[in-house]
């Protein structure tokens, strides 16, 4: 078995055993509501998470998305409040400033060659201000506007047993992992994360695929910013701020690696499963929802330091092996 | 043998006795001697590959030993002594890449890690460490002054600052490697003023170069390694030139092996270029490469060889000059140079050439994703029977088109990056250095594919560093030096040691001794 099927392995066993203890320890927690909820739950912030493997595969990082689904978000309580354009007709807008930003952010990195971090730590600034800057106010204070508009609030809604957003999470799942394994732009993806260098120099346009990835992930934010307000039935321009940290987790936890050239959507889904249990679990303890940061903060430092010296391992096992056939060769050679 | 070194402490510096180094079973150092005196000035040279780096990583604590003993100044080095520990005795290294700070001062860059401080409360305390930095810089009167910023010196003083550290640090020998390559000839001249200063200090220096002239200006000894065995030790009445190359090469000049008649293709060229300039790359590069012909670039690391078939293939632009696909001009970008069939086998392997943690079919599959896919579906099975014919084509072992790349041998993984040029309609291949670090079996394989390729109509361009490789494989030779061409090789007769005296600047009718 390969290593990283092997770490596959590792994270459904662990997912069905803290599915079990969850059970065990809280009834509450293995009805078809609660399921149902943990679905949604992971599946808000899971389409994030999506796009956000194709961007940690080329080995870049984006910490914008939370403020792009503010301002994603924003945008469209300011379609409902002030227009009468039917919701179908505004959010294929809303959705176009995510891939907007995302070209903005990738045409940046790429043409003056400035940092991935830096560059999206400023776009998160400028878009959390904006966010506020364009919210719906009364009296000059930012009001909580009540989405009322029923085709909206549909994106939030329950569809047979399940949610909206839990089907279209799965759909999205299918067609990424298609996108990153089986077309042209996926491939070169992988190249990109792998050796830029040798990515460039094999014909692959990587300035192209960084936008193109850039681009993705700020749809996927802005899309599942549709879902969020709706599903929250309001829209404050803090909304989504911060989820980044989540989202990173969940696709690094998925067997993503950071460095680039490793990882693909199936891992996402079980990490984005993984934390939406971890942080439901913690819910049905009953155990202070102000611990949920340091678990995940510690997750993934658990992660990285386990990835890390399973590689290692896992180089150590090759060159050996290489060595004993070498070794062996050797010998056949001399007899 | 130890009383022979007792005797003569006054004398030897350093002894290093029946060194053997390999790796991953090949041997790179074999039963190697090597010594050192007080106060002198020692070239270590041989061809690439023949062991001089492995000796100095082996001497300097960066890579351990398989056995042979070492003994510097009267110490013994253990098999696994460390970097730090041959720095204490007095060791000192300059590599072709400086090591410096920028951002830091000439005196923070010398007593790095080895700030004097302030007593009591651990500042450190800069008027004493700039004092002492300018004491050192005046005791070896070095154009420097302690206070200025790393970047605001040339490459040749920044040398200076990394041989300042060396010897702040009371090096009794610093080892120079390949010092040169990267300095104008004046620097050049103030450098070696500088290492004859140090030697009448007391300090013994070992300097590694490919450059024969510089070799017999400066050394007292001279010692040849060829294929990581001692061939001799040089004293200084008998340097010369001439011989050192005869000494490196190491076989006689009428073998087939070195001499091979070179043939003429005729027909029309199917690459030309005019007149290519990259202002402090390459000058006037002009060559025309016939269908089927296959052309060597030889030259020294620096000469301007990489640049060149670089910028051919679009890499890195050039200033003036033009190129000629089939009579056509041509302006070289890496999309168009792929889309009109050329080929480029990057001279870094590692660096450039593979995608290692990615299986070999993505990494064949990538650079031919117009023949694997359609619109923009990549066919799964299209992309896995186009890695198989690049097993086949090029013997890849093991068979295994999942394998990460990463997880081949070296050889094999040459093999990856040419097979996913050669699986396509290929027109002309570029290669750098095509068998740089691979073994003798995988070697020949890519010199015969190299050859039939070349008997198929596809013309080659091959840089490299293997004098031997260049004689066996190519048809033609143009030699660069300071990135010019120097010489051409056209027709007739060619050997190795007439592209080493183009290629280090030893003129014709100098020092001839055959």
């Amino acid at each position: 078995m390969s290593i990283s099927s092997l770490r596959r392995l590792i994270l459904i066993l662990l997912l069905i055993v803290l599915g079990v203890a969850l059970s065990i320890a809280n009834p509450a927690f293995l009805t078809m509501g609660n399921l149902m909820t943990l679905l949604q739950e992971a599946a808000l912030y899971g389409i994030v998470a999506l796009g956000m493997t194709f961007v940690l595969i080329t080995a870049e990082i984006d910490i914008s998305i939370g403020a792009v689904i503010a301002i994603t978000s924003m945008v469209c309580v300011n379609f409902l409040v002030h227009t009468q354009i039917p919701v179908p007709l505004f959010v294929p807008v809303a959705v176009g400033v995510g891939a907007l930003i995302g070209v903005f952010n990738g045409f940046f990195i790429t043409r003056f060659k400035l940092p991935d971090f830096i560059v999206t730590l400023a776009t998160r600034g400028i878009l959390s201000g904006l966010a506020i800057l364009i919210a719906v106010k009364e009296g000059g204070f930012v009001s909580n506007v009540f989405i009322q508009n029923p085709v909206y609030l549909w994106f939030g809604s329950e569809l047979g047993p399940t949610h909206v957003v839990t089907i279209v999470f799965f759909l999205l799942a299918i067609g990424a992992h298609f996108l990153l394994k089986h077309t042209r732009f996926g491939t070169n993806v992988y190249a990109t994360g792998a050796n830029i260098n040798a990515a460039r120099l094999s014909g692959v346009n990587t300035n192209r695929t960084i936008i193109g990835v850039y681009a993705l992930v700020g749809t996927c934010a802005s899309l599942a910013a549709i879902f969020i307000s709706s599903r929250m039935m309001t829209a404050l321009p803090e909304l989504g701020i911060g989820q980044e940290m989540d989202v990173i987790a969940s696709v690094v936890i998925g067997g993503t690696a950071f460095s680039g050239g490793i990882g693909d959507i199936p891992g996402t889904v079980l990490g984005v499963l993984f934390l939406a249990l971890i942080k439901n679990g913690i819910l049905k303890l009953g155990i202070s929802p102000f611990l949920q940061p340091i678990v995940i903060g510690g997750l993934i430092v658990v992660t990285v330091v386990v990835d890390t010296w399973y590689r290692r391992l896992a180089e150590r096992m090759i060159s050996q092996a290489a060595l004993r056939r070498r070794a062996a060769a050797n010998a056949a050679a001399r007899a | 043998m130890m009383a022979n070194i007792e005797s003569q402490a006054s004398s030897i510096l350093l002894e290093c006795h029946k060194i053997t180094k390999s790796y991953s079973g090949v041997v790179v150092l074999r039963e190697v001697d090597f010594s050192l005196k007080h106060a002198e000035i020692h070239a270590l040279v041989g061809e690439n590959g023949a062991g001089k780096s492995t000796l100095i990583k082996v001497i300097t604590g960066v890579t351990p030993r398989d056995s042979g003993t070492i003994v510097f100044d009267g110490h013994d080095l253990p098999v696994d002594h460390t970097k730090a520990a041959a720095l204490n005795l007095g060791i000192g290294v300059i590599y072709q890449e400086l090591s410096l700070i920028p951002g830091l001062t000439v005196a923070q860059n010398i007593f790095l890690t080895r700030e004097p401080l302030l007593p009591g409360i651990g500042l450190i305390n800069y008027k004493k460490m700039n004092a002492d930095a300018q004491a050192l810089i005046d005791k070896y009167k070095f154009p420097l002054k302690a206070t200025s910023p790393i970047e605001s010196l040339s490459i040749a003083h920044r040398q200076l600052v990394e041989i300042l550290k060396a010897l702040s640090g009371n090096a009794k020998l610093i080892i120079m490697d390949e010092p040169t390559s990267t300095l104008t000839s004046s620097e050049t001249t103030l450098l070696f003023e500088i290492i004859r200063q140090l030697k009448a200090s007391g300090v013994t220096v070992v300097y590694i170069s490919h450059r024969m002239e510089e070799v017999y200006a400066l050394s007292d000894r001279v010692t040849v390694l060829r294929d990581g065995k001692l061939v001799t030790v040089l004293e200084k009445e008998q340097i010369s030139p001439a011989e050192i190359i005869r000494l490196m090469i190491g076989r006689t000049l009428t073998a087939d092996e070195t001499k091979r008649a070179m043939s003429r293709k005729n027909g029309k060229p199917v690459l030309e270029v005019k007149g290519l300039t990259s202002v402090g790359r390459f000058y006037e590069i002009s060559f025309s490469l016939a269908k089927g012909e296959i052309l060597g670039i030889a030259g020294l690391v620096g000469s301007g060889r990489t640049e060149v078939v670089r910028a051919i293939f679009g890499i890195d632009p050039f200033n003036t000059g033009e190129v000629l696909l089939n009579g056509k001009p041509y302006k070289p970008s890496v999309s168009r140079a792929i889309a009109s069939g050329f080929g480029l086998v990057p001279e870094d392997r590692r660096q450039q050439g593979i995608m290692a943690i990615i299986p070999m079919t993505k990494n064949i599959g990538v650079t031919n994703l117009d023949t694997i896919s359609k619109v923009s579906w990549v066919s799964g099975r299209k992309e896995m029977a186009l890695c198989h014919l690049g097993i086949d084509l090029l013997k890849i072992r093991p068979k295994n088109p999942d394998i990460n790349v990463g997880n081949l041998s070296g050889g094999n993984q040459q093999k990856v990056v040419v097979g996913k040029w050669l699986v396509r309609n290929l027109k002309v291949l570029i290669i750098d250095e095509p068998t740089a670090g691979i073994d003798i079996g995988a070697k020949d394989e890519l010199y015969e594919t190299i050859q039939r390729l070349a008997r198929e109509g596809v013309s080659v361009i091959c840089v490299s560093s293997d004098l031997p490789e260049l004689t066996r494989l190519v048809d033609r030779i143009i030699v660069l030096r300071e990135g010019r061409i120097v010489k051409e090789f056209a027709e007739g007769h060619v050997t190795e040691e007439d592209v080493l005296k183009a290629s280090s600047g030893i003129l014709e009718g100098g020092n001839h001794d055959n």
